[in-house]
């Protein structure tokens, strides 16, 4: 062995060679079959993707570096199925380019924050943590009053979707015509919205206000669909514990 | 490594001998990087032994847990674990040690659950962590809410103070989701006129001062719009879930500006509902917290913000 | 001397075509740009190449030809670059740290403007520190070592300066991209993809360089700190390659989506970010390491066989470990025994490096005492052991339970950047600024004396208090009262963090403090820069002309 090793020393490339290789199995013998076992993730079948307004949402909470101090996932723990609810699956984050499960808890998990409080103190939060929790430390985001930005919409669905997200036609060219309904409860799109992500999206003036299509729409809306895309974890934690 | 010594790099090629050195009493390999030499010093066996101990350490592992991939499958380890499933008997474990005291809450006889002092001491600071984590946000810490937010540790209510009231409310949210919500609108006034509409509002923002002059225009017009559900001049406790504008209770704030945008743009608050994120019984013992967060406050001066 | 004088006129040239490449580059990103990073960036890459145009065009002809003896000689004018980047990215990066720490508990610490919002600017501190400060430390000294111990000189002359400013490009557009609330998300592989196909191509060249310029070597063997540099190389190439794999969302668009979706996304992200800290902030360190510390120390490596263990056995076990980071989560079991038996395994090789080191000082312990340059060194073999221990120590599942999520994995990432890391380039930088600007030692010897105490304090501050803060947080997360509910709201752990942060907040203001000392120090002496010639270095086994 140690004469052997004393012969690889003589030789660069002989090196780089072996450095590849044995630093290459680890990889592979671990995501490999990440691929190949089916029940790593088996997509439920009430699963929806996001809305093109949720997606825009999901850019702004990565543009702001929310996962900085947010995860998204529900650890396999009693004490977060307590606190959070049931255990994130692998499933819920399938569709997301890329994953946002986290490493740091600053503030608290936010995979089923969906629903858990109204729009209004999601903006009256964001705008000014400590207007509502006088001890945060979470930064405030005054700025996101500002309009969405929805240039690239269409672009994003059909990127998504050659990746292997579910986006249908319809999907991508009415992605704009979407964003806009899904925060315009009483205009003309909302039955397309619907229609097209189910009947279970959340169609409302996010803000409050359904004139202006705001970044804090998406991102309010995108809050608000996060553990709902699914119902499979609440029925799997139901049918297991009593 | 070459048997004979002597043909290797740096020894003395006749004694076979290479450069000790004198503080380890080691030779050196002979080889020599812009002044770096090292020691021939033999494999330290302690670090043999903690890598045998690691590598046993890990076939155990291997063994007893899930550990390697098998193409479709993998080896699941004898002890047949389950991360998913052993989390869920450990709640069940913690369900089950709740259940003493927590599976009485699923009766709501209020009254007898509140009279019983140990279970009150095990349940009371077990429904404030649930306050803290679920409806603090929103209500303050202590109950002392905020703006768009009611205060809880008064005792002037919406919807009603009791702790089947409050029950309910938790329940059913509202106007929130839930199909048998809690359901209370504050229509807009923006069909007013601009006059009529400053004049309301500065006659609601005196009542609570009860300085509002009962005979001008303004009590007419509130009488014919507004008392249907805030009640004959403001008194409220139609427990419909209009406020009372009289008392100290305040959720918008009832300066006349504030009551201007209310009634221009009208108010529709939302209390989520509980009953998806919690059990019945939790949901009765946060009603009883509340409840008696609102009894010891008495008569607090609400409004007051945490 | 101009560093332009140390090229040819023909390395001149080819100096200028390749800038104009740039220039040509950015002036493309910044036409087909349809978002505001992307274009700035192009603009960047076109004032950087102008300007290396003039530059480079002055000097064209109005500076003369190196004298012809330069092949026998060291190429370190890159080295010396490196370094000067070195010092700007560490006080950049770590005031930036030391702001992010404030803002912690103190959150309205700065204007609410986007650009200084905590989550924006903490990317810029872990980029900027990483790469930034760890990435030029690793590049100069790499020069500057694979010279020495293979006694050859750079097989080129135009390479180095293209690895070193291509690199120190990337850089600038990842932080000033994060600013701007461009990023892919994945945590050190923030950068869009046109930043990360820009690093493909500095890599690549970085690579050629340094191999070509091993097979140049006097002595038949290759040392250990060669080999270490070299898997930093190789396996960062192959690392960033996978991770990054993106679809851009349209050719103008400075974003774009990662291939990978969820849980293998996770676990690709993780074997990335796990093994940018085996072979960034590890194994080019170790490297580094194994050349300052035995020539400061004047003392040979303990043992040739020790270090051929610990090399293998970190390029082996540590690519198996990245599932730590994903314990209990939705990844299958299976990977996650996988990360904690190789993450225990891997502690062996690591000790063995750390031991190797430490027992080269036999013999020298009276010189630890007297120079605090080789003192930061001894420290950071110290630490190196302390926070792979720990690390070891947090992969087992049930402890990662408890630290996962909380201050206390920062903890250990401060034990193992400020204990180990910062304090190997210190005491490189400390070594290498009088060689290679021609004095004997240091403009203000003191004030390295300082910098080490206040390293080291600052460094033990931070760590202590991170360490009561993530376990008190753990604690409080999953204790419950004897009634079975849970004991603490979550925002009650968020007040109890405080004192903490106000701690380490002062922790890494001091260390803050010593590295500014540092910097001016350097610069105090790089102005004062002689012509003394190191005796130390053996001279150039004379090579073939270029
Ligand atoms: C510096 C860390 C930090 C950053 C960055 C941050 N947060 Fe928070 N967040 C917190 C803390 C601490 C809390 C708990 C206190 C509170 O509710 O304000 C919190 C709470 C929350 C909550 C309430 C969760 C619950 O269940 O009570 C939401 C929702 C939230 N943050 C969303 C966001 C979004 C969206 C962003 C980015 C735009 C963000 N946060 C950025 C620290 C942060
Ligand atoms: C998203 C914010 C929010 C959260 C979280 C929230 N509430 Fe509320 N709550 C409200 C609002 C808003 C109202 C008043 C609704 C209205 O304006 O009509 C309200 C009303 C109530 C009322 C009725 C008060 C009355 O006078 O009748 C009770 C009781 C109450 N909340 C208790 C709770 C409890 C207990 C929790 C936690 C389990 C909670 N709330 C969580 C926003 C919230
Ligand atoms: C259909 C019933 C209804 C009518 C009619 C109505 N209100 Fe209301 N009002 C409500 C409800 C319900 C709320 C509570 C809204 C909430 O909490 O979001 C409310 C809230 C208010 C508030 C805010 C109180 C606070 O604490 O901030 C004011 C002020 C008010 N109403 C004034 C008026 C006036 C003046 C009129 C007549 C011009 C009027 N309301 C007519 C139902 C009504
Ligand atoms: C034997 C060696 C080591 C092992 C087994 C190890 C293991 C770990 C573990 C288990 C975590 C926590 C993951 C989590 O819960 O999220 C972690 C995080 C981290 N470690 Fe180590 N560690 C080692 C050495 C080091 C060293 C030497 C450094 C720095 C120089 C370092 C830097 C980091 C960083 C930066 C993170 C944070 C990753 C993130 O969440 O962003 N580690 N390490
Ligand atoms: C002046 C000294 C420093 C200070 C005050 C400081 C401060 C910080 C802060 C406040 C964070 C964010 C932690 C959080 O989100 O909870 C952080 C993260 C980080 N820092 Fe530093 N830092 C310093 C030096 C360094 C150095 C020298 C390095 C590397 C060489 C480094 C590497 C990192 C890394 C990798 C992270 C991310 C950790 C994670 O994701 O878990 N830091 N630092
Ligand atoms: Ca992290
Ligand atoms: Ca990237
Ligand atoms: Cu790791």
């Amino acid at each position: 062995m140690l004469k052997l090793h004393y012969n690889l020393e003589k030789l660069s490339m002989g090196l780089v060679g072996a450095i590849i290789v044995v630093a290459s199995v680890g990889g592979i013998i671990e995501i490999a079959p990440l691929f190949t076992i089916e029940e790593t993730v088996e997509i439920p079948d009430d699963m929806r993707p996001h809305t093109p307004l949720e997606l825009a949402g999901r850019e702004i909470y990565i543009r702001e570096g929310c996962y900085a101090c947010h995860s998204q996932m529900v650890r396999s723990l009693a004490d977060e199925l307590d606190r959070y609810g049931p255990y994130s699956l692998a499933a819920e984050s399938a569709w997301d380019h890329p994953m946002l499960w986290g490493s740091k808890r600053t503030g608290p998990d936010l995979a089923r924050v969906g629903g858990k409080y109204s729009d209004d103190w999601h903006v009256a939060h964001l705008i000014d943590p400590r207007s509502v929790i006088p001890v945060s430390i979470m930064p405030a985001y005054p700025w996101l009053t500002r309009d969405l930005d929805t240039g690239l919409i269409e672009d994003k669905l059909t990127t998504l979707a050659r990746l292997g997200v579910p986006y249908d036609d319809a999907m991508i060219e009415n992605a704009l015509a979407d964003a806009r309904a899904q925060s315009q409860p009483d205009s003309d799109g909302t039955e397309g919205v619907r229609d097209r992500y189910g009947d279970d999206i959340a169609v409302r003036a996010f803000d409050g206000d359904p004139l202006r299509l705001t970044e804090m729409d998406a991102l309010v809306a995108y809050l608000q669909s996060l553990g709902t895309l699914t119902d499979a974890a609440q029925e799997m934690l139901t049918e297991d514990v009593p | 490594m070459s048997t004979d010594p002597k043909t290797l790099p740096g020894a003395d090629p006749h004694t076979g001998n290479r450069e000790i050195d004198p503080v380890t009493g080691y030779d050196t390999t002979g080889h020599d990087w812009g002044g770096i030499k090292e020691l021939n010093t033999p494999f330290p066996k302690v670090a043999l032994a903690a890598l045998a101990l690691t590598v046993i350490y890990s076939v155990i592992a291997w063994i007893l847990l899930p550990a390697w991939p098998l193409g479709r499958d993998y080896t699941r380890g004898v002890l047949g674990l389950d991360q998913q499933a052993m989390a869920e008997a450990r709640l069940r474990n913690l369900t089950d040690l709740r259940a003493g005291w927590l599976n009485r809450f699923e009766d709501p006889d209020f009254a007898a659950l509140s009279d019983d002092p140990a279970l009150m001491a095990l349940a009371m600071p077990a429904a404030d962590r649930l306050f803290q984590d679920n409806c603090s946000a929103c209500h303050g810490r202590a109950g002392g809410g905020g703006p768009g937010f009611p205060v809880l540790h008064d005792t002037y209510w919406l919807w009603g103070g009791a702790p089947q009231d409050i029950a309910l409310t938790l329940q059913v949210g509202i106007n929130a989701d839930h199909p048998e919500t809690r359901w209370a609108q504050m229509p807009a006034f923006d069909w007013m006129a601009d006059e009529e509409l400053s004049e309301v509002s500065d006659y609601v923002a005196a009542m609570r001062s009860g300085e509002a002059d009962p005979d001008g225009a303004a009590a007419t017009l509130f009488a014919e719009n507004c008392a249907a559900c805030h009640g004959e001049g403001g008194v409220g406790g139609l427990m419909n879930g209009a406020p009372s504008l009289v008392d100290d209770a305040v959720i918008y704030g009832q300066d006349a500006d504030t009551v201007m945008t209310t009634l221009l743009n009208g108010r529709q608050g939302l209390m989520p509902y509980w009953s998806d994120r919690l059990s019945d019984a939790e949901i009765n013992a946060l009603a009883l917290y509340v409840a008696r967060m609102s009894d010891a406050a008495g008569s607090t001066p609400s409004g007051a913000t945490e | 001397m101009a560093v332009t004088a140390t090229l040819t006129s023909t390395e001149r040239q080819i100096g200028i075509a390749i800038s104009a490449g740039l220039a040509v580059l950015g002036l493309a990103m910044a036409a087909v740009a349809k978002t505001g990073p992307m274009a700035l960036h192009g603009g960047m890459a076109l004032v950087l190449g102008l300007a290396l145009v003039f530059h480079l065009g002055g000097a064209l002809y109005d500076q003369p030809e190196p004298s012809a003896r330069r092949q026998a000689e060291y190429y370190d004018a890159p080295t010396r670059f490196g370094i000067v980047m070195t010092l700007i990215w560490a006080v950049t990066a770590m005031g930036v740290g030391v702001w992010l720490a404030a803002l912690m508990y103190w959150p309205e610490a700065t204007p609410p403007v986007p650009a200084t919002s905590f989550g924006r600017m903490r990317p810029v501190h872990t980029s900027g520190i990483i790469f930034g400060f760890g990435g030029n430390a690793l590049i100069a000294t790499s020069f500057y070592v694979v010279q020495r111990t293979s006694r050859a000189r750079l097989a080129d002359a135009v390479s180095p300066w293209f690895v070193l400013i291509g690199f120190n490009l990337f850089c600038v557009w990842a932080a000033t991209g994060y600013l701007m609330g461009q990023t892919q998300s994945k945590e050190y592989a923030e950068p869009e993809w046109y930043a990360d196909l820009w690093l493909v191509v500095v890599w690549v060249t970085y690579f050629a360089l340094y191999i070509r310029t091993l097979a140049r070597r006097a002595e038949p063997h290759i040392y250990v700190a060669n080999w270490y540099y070299m898997s930093f190389i190789l396996v960062v190439a192959m690392l960033h390659i996978v991770n990054n794999l993106a679809l851009p969302v349209t050719w103008g668009a400075g974003e774009s989506y990662t291939i990978w979706t969820g849980v293998q996304d996770a676990m690709i992200q993780w074997w990335y970010g796990h093994n940018a800290v085996a072979f960034f902030l590890t194994t080019g360190f170790l490297g580094m390491l194994y050349y300052f510390l035995p020539v400061r120390a004047q003392r040979p490596i303990w043992s040739y066989r020790l270090s051929i263990l610990s090399f293998w056995g970190i390029v082996f076990f540590y690519m198996w470990a990245g599932s730590h980071h994903l314990h209990y989560t939705a990844l299958p079991y299976w990977v996650q025994t996988l990360g904690m038996t190789f993450s225990v395994m891997l502690l062996v090789p690591s000790w063995a490096s750390a031991g190797n080191a430490i027992a080269t000082l036999n013999g020298a312990w009276h010189k630890v005492r007297d120079d605090a340059v080789l003192r930061f060194m001894f420290v950071a073999a110290v630490f190196y052991g302390l926070s792979t221990f720990e690390g070891s120590f947090l992969a087992i599942r049930p402890v990662n339970s408890l630290s996962h999520y909380t201050d206390w994995t920062v903890g250990h990432v401060h034990s193992g950047t400020l204990g180990w890391v910062a304090m190997i380039v210190f005491g490189a930088i400390y070594s290498l600024v009088p060689k290679l600007w021609g004095r004997a030692d240091m403009a203000w010897p003191r004030a390295v004396e300082w910098h080490f105490w206040l390293a080291i304090t600052g460094t033990l501050i931070y760590v202590v208090s991170l360490w009561n803060a993530g376990i008190t947080q753990g604690l409080m997360w999953r204790a419950y009262d004897e009634g079975g509910a849970l004991s603490f709201s979550f925002i009650e752990s968020v007040e109890a963090m405080l004192p903490y942060y106000a701690a380490r907040t002062l922790g890494g203001a001091l260390f803050l403090t010593g590295a500014v000392l540092c910097a001016l120090n350097c610069r105090a002496t790089m102005r004062a820069a002689g012509d003394r010639v190191d005796e130390a270095d053996r001279p150039l086994v004379p090579q073939p002309a270029e």
